[in-house]
C-alpha cells in the first residue's frame, strides 16, 4: 500500500498507448502487405486493399441491435453452461470460512483486515477463473460446433460477434460479481466480531512530509538508528531538542471532524534504553507551530500506545501547556486562546528572502513532536502521523474495491475472447492465465531488464555468464564476439519492452483492495481511474485484433 | 421453355473457382475444387450434384464467405463472396442445423430476425408465419435440443427465411426428412420458385433434384462434369413413350402389329409408380379412411 499514493498520469498513459498501438499496427500493416503481396503478387496488393475497404466498411455499419442480440446469446449460452455454479462454491467457502477465520486474539482492526481480504480475494479468485474459461472456450466451440456458421451467413460483421461474445461474458460475470460482492458484504458485517465493527471504516488521511531536528536542534535528514537493519523509523531522543517535524500542507476547516476537533492518528514505536517509569508507556507531546507567525502551541502529554497506535483528539480552540517539560502531564491548560485553524494555519506563504523560493505555501501548519522522557527513544516514519479527517463510510471503500475486481474482470473477458478469435479454447486459455499471471507478478522484472537495471547483460550474455562461471558485475572481453552478443541482446530488449508494454499491469485493479483492508480510503482518481484506462486501453486494440483475426480465418478450414 | 443464360440475370457468377486445403505448415492436402465456372440465374432452382467429396458443399461454403478461394472468383447478387452486406438478401440452410440448441423455436427465429436489424414487430410477424409454414407452430416453446431430427431442418429452414431472402442456398434440405416432411420441402422450394426467389441446393438424393431443379451440375472430383436443363439431360432421343389408360387387348394388339411393321423394337406394360408416390397415397388415404386396411395384390395373395 502506498500512503502517498500517485494520481494516474492520463496524459503519459495516452502517449504511450498511442506509441504501442501505433508500432503494433505498423507492424501488422507491413507484415500483411508482405505476406499478400509475396503470395499473390500485385493482386495479392489489390486484394489487400479490397480488403482493408470492407473492413473500414465494416467498422461503421455496426449494428447496436445485433451486438445486444449476440450479448444475450452469449449471456444465456453461459447460462446454460451452468457458470453460475461458482455460487455452489462460494457458498460452501462462506459456509465454513468463519472457522477459520475467527481470529478472536487478533487486534480488531487486524480482524477487519483478514475478513476483508478474504472476502474480496476469494470473489476475484473464483470469478476470473469463471469467466476466462467461459470467454476462452465460447467463441472456439461456436466455430467447432457450426453455430457461428448460422451467425455469419447472416450480416453479422465479424466485429459485432466479438464486441458481442465480449459484452455478454462480462455481463455474465457483473452479475456474479455483483451478487457475490452483496453476498460477502453481508457476511463481513454479520460474522466479524461486535469488537471489530467500529473498525469498519475508510479513514481519509492527509498526510504530511517529516524531517528530524537533532539533539542539538540543529536540522537532520532523519533521526537516531537504534540497531534495526530496516531503516524505514528513525529515533528521536527523549529530554533533548530532537524532534520530529511534520509538515502539512493545503489545510482548513474541512480537516476537522464532525466536533470541529482535529484527529492526529499516530502509530510510533518505542525504544527503551532503561527501564524508565514501568507505570506508564513514553511521553510524547506535540508542538503546533504557525510557520508564518511562529506561534508555538504545545499540547497537553500523551503516552503511546505501541503497536498499535492511537487517534488523538485536539480540539480546535487550544490552550497552551508547558514545553518539553514532563510537569506538562500534569499541569492544566491555559485559557483557550488559540483557534486552530485561524492562528496555526498560516495565512500565506512563507518565502526564503534570500532566494525567493516558497519554503511553506498558504494553508501550512507544523506539528512537532516530542519525547519527553530521558533516555528514551521514539521512532516514526513519514505515515506514522497523519490528520485524519471524517471518515468515509466503509462501503464506499468496498464499492471501490469491488469496481476494481469488474475493471479486472472485463479486461480478462477481453483478452480471453481476443486470444479465441485465433486459437482454439485450450491454447486460448493458457495463453490468457499467462498474461494474467504475468501481468501481476512479472512486470517488475521485466521493467528492470527492459531499463537495463538488472545486472548480468541479456539472454545470451547470461547464457555466457552462466557457461563461462563469471559473475554478473565482471567485464567481459572486448571483441567481435561480445559486440554481436549484446547486438542481438539489445534487439531482443527492445522486443521485450515491446511485450512489456503489452502485458496489462494487474496490479493496479487490486489497489483499493489493500486501502480497504488497513482501513484506508483512496481516491477514485487512484482506486477506479487507472482501473478504467487500462481496460479501455486494451478494449480498443483486442477488439480490432479479434476482428482481423475472425474476419481473415477461415471457419471451415480442414 | 429453354432458359437462355444470355438474356437472364446471373445471381452467381462463379469464374475458375478452386479450393486447396492445406495442412498447418501450408502444405497441400486435397484440392477440393478445380477450375469450376458456372452461373446461377435468377429465378431458378440449380442443384449442384456429386458423390460424397465432390466438391459440393466446399462450393457453397465459398459462396457463402466460410472458407476462400485459393483461386477464382465469385460474384453473389454482384458482391464479393467476401462482403458481409450480401447477406442482407441470402438465407442459408446448412447441412446439419446447427442451430442454437438452447433456445427454443421462437427465440431461435427472433435470435436471427435481431441479426438482420428487424424491429420488434416485423420479427414477430415473421416468426409466426415460419413457424407456421414449416408446421412446428406446436413445438415453439421446446428447445432445440429436443426436436427430432425433422423438426430440427424445418426450424433451420425458417431460420433461413426469415428475412425474406432473394437466394436461398439449401444444403442437403432434405437429408433426415420423412417422406412427408420431403414432399413439404419440395413443394416449398417450388414455392419459393414460384414467388421469384433463385434457390441453389446442393444434394445426392437425385430424385429430390430431378423433381424440383430446373438445372443441374454434377460434379465429381472437384471438377464439373455436366451442366444443363434437367429435361434436356435426361431426355432420350432414341426412345418414344406412349402411355394410355383404359386401353383393351385389341387395341393393344392393333399398336404392336402397327410397331412390329415398322420394325421397332418395343415392350409392353404397366407402368409403375414412384415408392414416394406410393407412400404419399397411403398416407393421404388412411387419413381420409381410418382403420381401414389398403388392399395390394400380395396383401389379397396371403389373405386367400
Amino acid at each position: 500500500m502506498d500512503f502517498d499514493p500517485t494520481p494516474f498520469n492520463f496524459a503519459a498513459a495516452g502517449i504511450n498507448w498511442l506509441l504501442i498501438v501505433g508500432v503494433c499496427l505498423g507492424l501488422m500493416t507491413v507484415v500483411s502487405l508482405l505476406v499478400m503481396a509475396g503470395s499473390r503478387g500485385t493482386r495479392g496488393l489489390t486484394m489487400w486493399t479490397d480488403e482493408v475497404g470492407l473492413m473500414a466498411s465494416d467498422l461503421v455499419s455496426l449494428s447496436p441491435r445485433r451486438i445486444f442480440a449476440l450479448s444475450q446469446l452469449t449471456f444465456r449460452e453461459a447460462i446454460r453452461r451452468r457458470a453460475l455454479l461458482v455460487f455452489v462454491v462460494f457458498g460452501i467457502l462462506f459456509m465454513f470460512a468463519g472457522w477459520f477465520l475467527s481470529a478472536s486474539t487478533l487486534a480488531p482492526e487486524f480482524q477487519v483486515k483478514v475478513y476483508v481480504t478474504f472476502v474480496l480475494r476469494a470473489i476475484s479468485w473464483l470469478i476470473l477463473p469463471v469467466v476466462l474459461l467461459l470467454s476462452c472456450w465460447g467463441l472456439p466451440e461456436d466455430i467447432k460446433q457450426r453455430s457461428l456458421h448460422t451467425v455469419v451467413t447472416k450480416p453479422a460483421r465479424r466485429l459485432e460477434i466479438v464486441l458481442g461474445r465480449m459484452f455478454g461474458f462480462a455481463f455474465v460475470g457483473t452479475i456474479v460479481l455483483v451478487v457475490m460482492a452483496v453476498v460477502g458484504g453481508f457476511w463481513i458485517k454479520r460474522q466479524l466480531p461486535a469488537v471489530a465493527q467500529e473498525q469498519l471504516t475508510c479513514r481519509k488521511p492527509v498526510f504530511g512530509y517529516l524531517a528530524f531536528k537533532d539533539r542539538e536542534g540543529n536540522d537532520a535528514a532523519k533521526g537516531i538508528n537504534v540497531g534495526d537493519i530496516w531503516e524505514f523509523h528513525s529515533y528521536i531522543e527523549g529530554a533533548t531538542k530532537a524532534r520530529a517535524i511534520w509538515t502539512f500542507i493545503n489545510l482548513d476547516a474541512s480537516v476537522l471532524d464532525s466536533d470541529g476537533n482535529l484527529r492526529l492518528e499516530n502509530r510510533f514505536q518505542a525504544f527503551r534504553s532503561h527501564k524508565g517509569d514501568m507505570k506508564r508507556a513514553l511521553y510524547y507531546q506535540y508542538v503546533l507551530v504557525n510557520p508564518q507567525t511562529g506561534l508555538r502551541v504545545p499540547i497537553p502529554l500523551k503516552t503511546v500506545n505501541e503497536f498499535r497506535g492511537r487517534t488523538d483528539i485536539i480540539p480546535r480552540k487550544l490552550g497552551k501547556v508547558a514545553e518539553a517539560s514532563p510537569a506538562a502531564a500534569d499541569e492544566a491548560e491555559t485559557a483557550a486562546a488559540y483557534d486552530l485553524i485561524d492562528d496555526l494555519v498560516s495565512k500565506e506563504a512563507v518565502v526564503d528572502p534570500e532566494t525567493k523560493n516558497v519554503i511553506y505555501p498558504a494553508g501550512t501548519m507544523l506539528v512537532e513532536v516530542l519525547c519527553i522522557d530521558p533516555g528514551q527513544y521514539l521512532g516514526m516514519a513519514r505515515p506514522d502521523l497523519f490528520i485524519r479527517t471524517p471518515d468515509l463510510s466503509f462501503w464506499v471503500g468496498y464499492v471501490k474495491a469491488v469496481l476494481g475486481i469488474e475493471m479486472m474482470l472485463i479486461l480478462v473477458v477481453v483478452l480471453s475472447v481476443t486470444a479465441s478469435t485465433f486459437v482454439k479454447g485450450p491454447v486460448a486459455t493458457l495463453l490468457t492465465f499467462c498474461l494474467v499471471i504475468i501481468g501481476q507478478t512479472a512486470r517488475e522484472f521485466m521493467a528492470k531488464i527492459v531499463n537495463n537495471e538488472e545486472a548480468g547483460g541479456g539472454v545470451f550474455e547470461s547464457i555466457y555468464r552462466l557457461v563461462k562461471h563469471m559473475n554478473p558485475t565482471t567485464d567481459l572481453p572486448e571483441g567481435t564476439a561480445t559486440t554481436v552478443m549484446r547486438f542481438v541482446d539489445s534487439a531482443l530488449v527492445n522486443l521485450m519492452w515491446l511485450v512489456y508494454n503489452i502485458i496489462p499491469d494487474f496490479s493496479f485493479f487490486t489497489r483499493s483492495l489493500s486501502y480497504l483492508s488497513n482501513g484506508f480510503d483512496v481516491n477514485v482518481a487512484t482506486a477506479v481511474y487507472p482501473g478504467l484506462a487500462i481496460t479501455l486501453g486494451y478494449f480498443i486494440p483486442c477488439v480490432l485484433l479479434g476482428y482481423f483475426c475472425l474476419r481473415t480465418r477461415e471457419l471451415e478450414a480442414k | 421453355m429453354s432458359t437462355s443464360g444470355a438474356s437472364r440475370e446471373a445471381v452467381i457468377e462463379i469464374r475458375n473457382l478452386s479450393k486447396i486445403y492445406r495442412d498447418f505448415w501450408g502444405r497441400k492436402k486435397v484440392r477440393a475444387l478445380n477450375s469450376l465456372s458456372l452461373d446461377v440465374y435468377k429465378g431458378e432452382v440449380f442443384g449442384l450434384l456429386g458423390p460424397n467429396g465432390s466438391g459440393k458443399t466446399t462450393t457453397l461454403k465459398l459462396l457463402l464467405g466460410l472458407l476462400f478461394p485459393t483461386e477464382g472468383e465469385i460474384s453473389i447478387l454482384g458482391e464479393p463472396a467476401s462482403n458481409v452486406s450480401k447477406n442482407e438478401r441470402i438465407g442459408y440452410l446448412p447441412e446439419e442445423s446447427y442451430l442454437y440448441r438452447f433456445l427454443n423455436a421462437e427465440e431461435t427465429l427472433d435470435f436471427y430476425g435481431r441479426l438482420f436489424d428487424m424491429p420488434a414487430s416485423v420479427r414477430k410477424e415473421r416468426t409466426e408465419k415460419l413457424l407456421d409454414l414449416v408446421k412446428i407452430s406446436h413445438a415453439r416453446k421446446r428447445q432445440l435440443k429436443e426436436y427430432s431430427k425433422g423438426m430440427t431442418r424445418r426450424i433451420g429452414l425458417a431460420q433461413a427465411l426469415i428475412n425474406d431472402p432473394d437466394l436461398v442456398l439449401l444444403d442437403e434440405p432434405t437429408s433426415g426428412l420423412d417422406p412427408l416432411g420431403n414432399r413439404d420441402m419440395k413443394d416449398l422450394i417450388l414455392d419459393l420458385k414460384k414467388q421469384g426467389k433463385t434457390i441453389l441446393m446442393c444434394s445426392h438424393l437425385l430424385a429430390d433434384v430431378q423433381d424440383v431443379c430446373d438445372r443441374i451440375a454434377i460434379l465429381y472430383g472437384g471438377e464439373l462434369k455436366v451442366l444443363g436443363r434437367v429435361e434436356d439431360l435426361l431426355k432420350s432421343q432414341n426412345q418414344t413413350q406412349i402411355l394410355s389408360s383404359q386401353l383393351t387387348p385389341a387395341a393393344l394388339a392393333e399398336v404392336e402389329a402397327v410397331l412390329k411393321k415398322h420394325d421397332a423394337s418395343f415392350q409392353v406394360d404397366h407402368p409403375t409408380a414412384s415408392l414416394e408416390e406410393l407412400f404419399l397415397r397411403t398416407v393421404q388415404e388412411s387419413k381420409e379412411r381410418p382403420g381401414h386396411r389398403l388392399v395390394t395384390p400380395d396383401s389379397k395373395s396371403q389373405a386367400g
